[in-house]
């Protein structure tokens, strides 16, 4: 009796809890319908009076979005690949070995994530800047988001392989198999679910970055959309109707795309989920 | 033995890190032969069958298959087929993709891989089940995919790393029947390794006894029971173990004096130094009960097992000496029963080279 009290008293403060987390979403969405005065009418209004829907056309127009959207798109893809490319391999390497050079491979791997990104911004820079990558600096922000991710696809991925026993791979072996069409074959297919989850979440990651983007793209049109939406505050915005048309825009399609992969995002996360 | 040496080890030895997991194995399996590896935890069984089918790297030594020198050989050029296990079966495949994996892999004809699931499957007991996937049989029938994922190929040498371990008595005991069977049936060579020495006994043509890292005898299984060159093997072969006694060897040489209770003397068939010191080797099941008057000694009865087929004794004495019947006991816990030992069965052992007295 009482431990189902307590559940649901613990079930109610999560939900509030979810409800503060989500509200500034919410009034990312409500706010962009709205007109000038009702954004600022006290008390405020919880559900606009007029939604103006014509202004996300308005805003995708005038602010250029399309090629914003593509950088960004642009920039995601191609952390994701390097980082899926590269980070497979290690975590593999890393899951399957044991020994001391591992150990302190792994230590690395969790410092590099420790450090913040406005912290390595600088040094990037001068480096980048010093053997010329910053004439295509997309590249150079997909280069330095994924290291940045590196660290955290690997930590994920890593714990996958290690889900998957190690007697599979030799049967493979004994079966005919080189180390790498076992690898392919047997321990990559039962990997799929919590590689292909960790590539998405850096996705999402790198679709949103904004630190690196903003001081090493110069040029508006190389720009990504987080880029895009901090040149549109200025200190004295009053269109928060556009701000908020912008970033519905921007963020809709990842939300989307999180809650349809929901339950695979964190089945794959949870995994062990071999059997 | 006739026919041609199918596997062939000398002097292999291997190291992990300071750790000498195996001491100068040599090894000889004439061709269909069913050899069983046995021995307690960590004697290095599984690492001799592992380095046999090349998952481990040896340290030194050589390993032949079918004549070729296969040493320093990948495992997928050595042409031999393993059973896990844990069966390893891959889960993201089909019992028949699971069958033909490796011959997917040596680029068979689609058109003759299903036939070829079909025939092995046929010959297992497993057709019905072709289209599942593992995760959808039962340990069992798990087994017996892991059977044919071997036979499919037509290796050189079969390996079975203690394949039976995880399946319940009753089926264990049909599954051995069946793997014998199949390796007649196939003309198949084997390598079993095991921790049970039943199933070595029962099984294997050639049993090799193993102990941290040494073969400590290896004969055919009524040779390792009844002439056995060590204490460990007369303790390890054999169900219940042999009872050992300390014991001394008397004057003329040819009885020795058991030190228990009343210090009995037994007869000795072979003649050894007088007054040595011995271990006295006895099974349980060459100890009889006998009426007093014409009894070895006697004995306090301290517990009585029985299976319906057979009765285990435990008689009061340190240690404790254990005897087995097959006729139903007329005696009960407490009583004094007089007993008989089969004198041409007993086994003499140095004390402190725990070698065979011969």
């Amino acid at each position: 009796m009482t431990s189902n009290r307590i559940q649901y008293t613990l079930l109610g403060i999560a939900v509030i809890f979810a409800l503060v987390y989500l509200f500034p979403l919410y009034w990312m969405y409500v706010t962009a319908l709205k007109s000038g005065t009702e954004i600022f009418a006290i008390p405020p209004t919880f559900v606009p009076n007029e939604p103006n829907w014509g202004v996300f056309g308005y805003v995708w127009e005038v602010r250029g979005m399309g090629k914003f959207l593509w950088n960004s798109l642009v920039i995601a893809t191609g952390t994701m690949i390097i980082t899926a490319g590269l980070g497979t391999g290690c975590a593999y390497v890393l899951a399957r070995y044991r020994n001391v050079w591992i150990d302190v491979a792994l230590f690395l791997i969790l410092m590099l994530q420790v450090l913040p990104a406005s912290l390595m911004i600088t040094p990037l820079f001068v480096g980048f800047s010093q053997i010329g990558l910053l004439n295509t600096p997309r590249f150079a922000v997909i280069l330095a988001v994924s290291a940045k991710a590196m660290p955290f696809f690997v930590i994920l991925v890593r714990a996958t392989f290690m889900a998957v026993p190690g007697e599979l791979e030799e049967a493979a072996l004994v079966d005919g198999n080189s180390r790498v069409g076992a690898f392919v074959s047997i321990v990559l297919p039962l990997a799929k679910n919590g590689v292909l989850v960790s590539a998405i979440l850096i996705f999402m990651q790198a679709f949103g970055e904004f630190v690196y983007s903003k001081s090493i793209i110069q040029d508006v049109n190389l720009q990504p959309a987080s880029v895009g939406l901090n040149a549109f505050m200025g200190p004295n915005t009053i269109e928060w109707n556009n701000i908020m048309a912008y970033a519905t825009i921007y963020v809709t399609p990842i939300l989307a795309a999180f809650v349809l992969l929901q339950q695979r995002i964190v089945a794959g996360l949870t995994s062990g989920a071999l059997k | 033995m006739t026919s041609p040496l199918q596997i062939e080890l000398k002097a292999v030895n291997k190291y992990y890190g300071n750790f000498h997991a195996l001491k100068n194995i040599d090894l000889a399996v004439p061709s269909g032969t069913f050899v069983a590896l046995v021995g307690p935890s960590g004697c290095g069984k599984s690492t001799l069958l592992r380095s046999l089918a090349g998952l481990e790297e040896t340290s030194g030594g050589k390993m032949e298959i079918a004549g070729v020198d296969v040493t320093d050989m990948p495992p997928r050029k050595r042409d031999v087929a393993m059973v896990f296990q844990s069966y390893a079966l891959y889960p993201h495949m089909t019992v028949a993709q699971n069958l033909t994996y490796s011959l997917r892999i040596q680029k068979v004809a689609k058109a003759e891989l299903r036939a070829a699931a079909e025939k092995v499957a046929a010959s297992i007991g497993l057709t019905e089940l072709l289209d599942r996937y593992p995760r959808e049989l039962s340990g069992g029938q798990r087994q017996r995919v892991a059977m044919g994922r071997a036979i499919i190929r037509n290796p050189k040498v079969f390996l079975f790393d203690e394949p039976l371990s995880n399946l319940d008595a009753s089926l264990r005991v049909q599954m051995r029947k069946e793997i014998r069977a199949l390796h007649d049936r196939l003309g198949a060579t084997t390598v079993y390794v095991t921790h049970d020495q039943i199933e070595a006994m029962t099984m294997a043509d050639h049993v090799v006894v193993l102990r941290a890292g040494v073969i400590e005898q290896q004969a055919s299984p009524m040779t390792l029971y009844e002439r056995p060159t060590s204490k460990f093997v007369a303790g390890f072969i054999g169900s219940p173990a042999m009872n050992f006694i300390e014991g001394k060897i008397c004057d003329n040489g040819t009885s020795v004096m058991l030190e228990m209770a009343g210090a009995p003397k037994l007869d000795i068939v072979q003649k050894v130094t007088p007054n040595m010191p011995v271990t006295v080797g006895i099974r349980p099941e060459h100890i009889r009960v006998a009426p007093s008057e014409e009894c070895d000694f006697s004995l306090p009865v301290t517990l009585i097992e029985t299976t319906g087929t057979m009765s285990y004794v435990s008689l009061g004495t340190a240690p404790e000496l254990s005897l087995m019947l097959t006729d139903r006991t007329v005696f009960s816990v407490g009583d004094n029963i007089g007993l008989v030992v089969d004198k041409a069965r007993i086994h003499l052992f140095d004390p402190k080279t725990e070698q065979a007295i011969t």
